[in-house]
């Protein structure tokens, strides 16, 4: 046994457990990749970043088959060229998912919903008003393209929400 | 993620693909790349004995780093290496309070390993001994093993040319450090059970 033999199982298995001890005792922060993934994407659009103004939640009655109200997470994004409220609320097509109403100061914006494996877009109405039925709960941002027909005008990227 | 040690592809090379279909256009590469690269970056941060706070602004810099200059990457598939060296230059720069970058060269070598007493107090009795054994290597092996832990067996020679290790220092032969920890456990019949 040498430091030139080739490396073998029991030198994988000393270094698992080596892994195993760093990672109970100097363990990567809880969201450290969503940072470094929103620092990036910020930097990579160019984009300008919109804070978070207020996260409430609410109770409002749901339709009238449940007889519970039903929670409604709403929150408003602000950034000097747009607004965007988003209120999320259980999709009725699939169990488990939710529903994003949204609505953006601008008409025909479009709007990115980016979540880990996915990516969604809608374009908003004459009233700024998009929806998007189907998806699933987790972590996600915004991207607004309040000009989607000029590359000069920066997207507008929301901080990171959990639905 | 853990990574796997028998894996084909380490997690260096998967994230030289994830970076190249980057380059090539497929935006959501990224996001790969930063879940495989991560661990692997912050314990070479932390190897260097910085704050939490460091480390995260160091690794983060890198990052914006490689997207800033991502054209002039000239091997993609070296991409974790070129993280790791980015990420030790950025955490020595602001442990000096630097305003510029700082070069390889004055990049010092990592201390001895520490654990704050608290995260000592939360190991088993098997990692206290195996960090017994890990404190009586040299300060560069520490740094070496701690890091190479968190990739796979194809990625440690070129981990290790990142973290300023001579040539053929690990892999494929096992090298002089992973075999300073093998005879050091081998030899300690409290390790053996």
């Amino acid at each position: 046994m040498s430091h030139n033999d080739a490396i073998d199982e029991r030198d994988l298995a000393n270094l698992g457990q080596l892994r195993d001890l760093y990672a109970h005792a100097d363990p990567v922060p809880a969201g450290l990749g969503e940072r470094l993934k929103f620092a990036i994407t910020v930097q990579a659009l160019h984009a300008e970043v919109a804070e978070l103004m207020e996260s409430a939640l609410l109770a409002t009655r749901g339709s009238e088959t449940r007889a519970q109200p039903t929670r409604i997470d709403s929150v408003t994004f602000s950034a000097p060229s747009v607004n965007l409220m988003v209120s999320v609320s259980p999709s009725e097509s699939t169990e488990g998912h939710v529903r994003i109403d949204g609505w953006v100061t601008r008409p025909e914006a479009l709007v990115e919903a980016v979540m880990e494996d996915r990516a969604v877009t809608a374009k908003t109405d004459a009233n700024g008003r998009f929806v998007i039925h189907d998806l699933p709960h987790g972590p996600i941002h915004f991207v607004i393209r309040v000009d989607p027909s000029d590359p000069k005008v920066r997207p507008v990227i929301t901080p990171t929400i959990e639905v | 993620m853990s990574p796997t040690p028998t894996a084909p592809d380490g997690v260096g090379t998967l994230a030289g693909h994830a970076f190249a279909a980057y380059l090539a256009g497929d935006r959501q590469r990224l996001s790969e790349l930063v879940d495989l690269v991560t661990p692997v970056l912050w314990h070479a941060a932390r190897a260097q004995g910085a704050s939490s706070s460091t480390c995260e602004d160091a690794i983060q810099t890198a990052l914006l780093q490689l997207v800033d200059r991502a054209e002039t990457i000239k091997e993609p598939a070296a991409v974790l290496g070129w993280l790791i060296v980015v990420v030790k230059r950025e955490i020595w720069r602001l442990v000096r309070g630097e305003r510029r970058e700082i070069g390889v060269e004055e990049v010092p070598e990592a201390p001895a390993q520490q654990l704050d007493p608290e995260s000592q107090s939360i190991l088993s009795e098997r990692q206290r001994l195996l960090w017994q054994h890990i404190s009586s290597l040299t300060p560069r092996c520490q740094e070496l093993l701690r890091v190479i832990a968190f990739a796979d067996k194809p990625d440690y020679a070129a981990i290790a040319a990142s973290l300023g290790m001579p040539i053929g220092s690990i892999g494929p032969t096992r090298g002089r450090c992973l075999n300073k920890l093998r005879v050091s456990l081998g030899s300690d019949p409290g390790w053996a059970v």
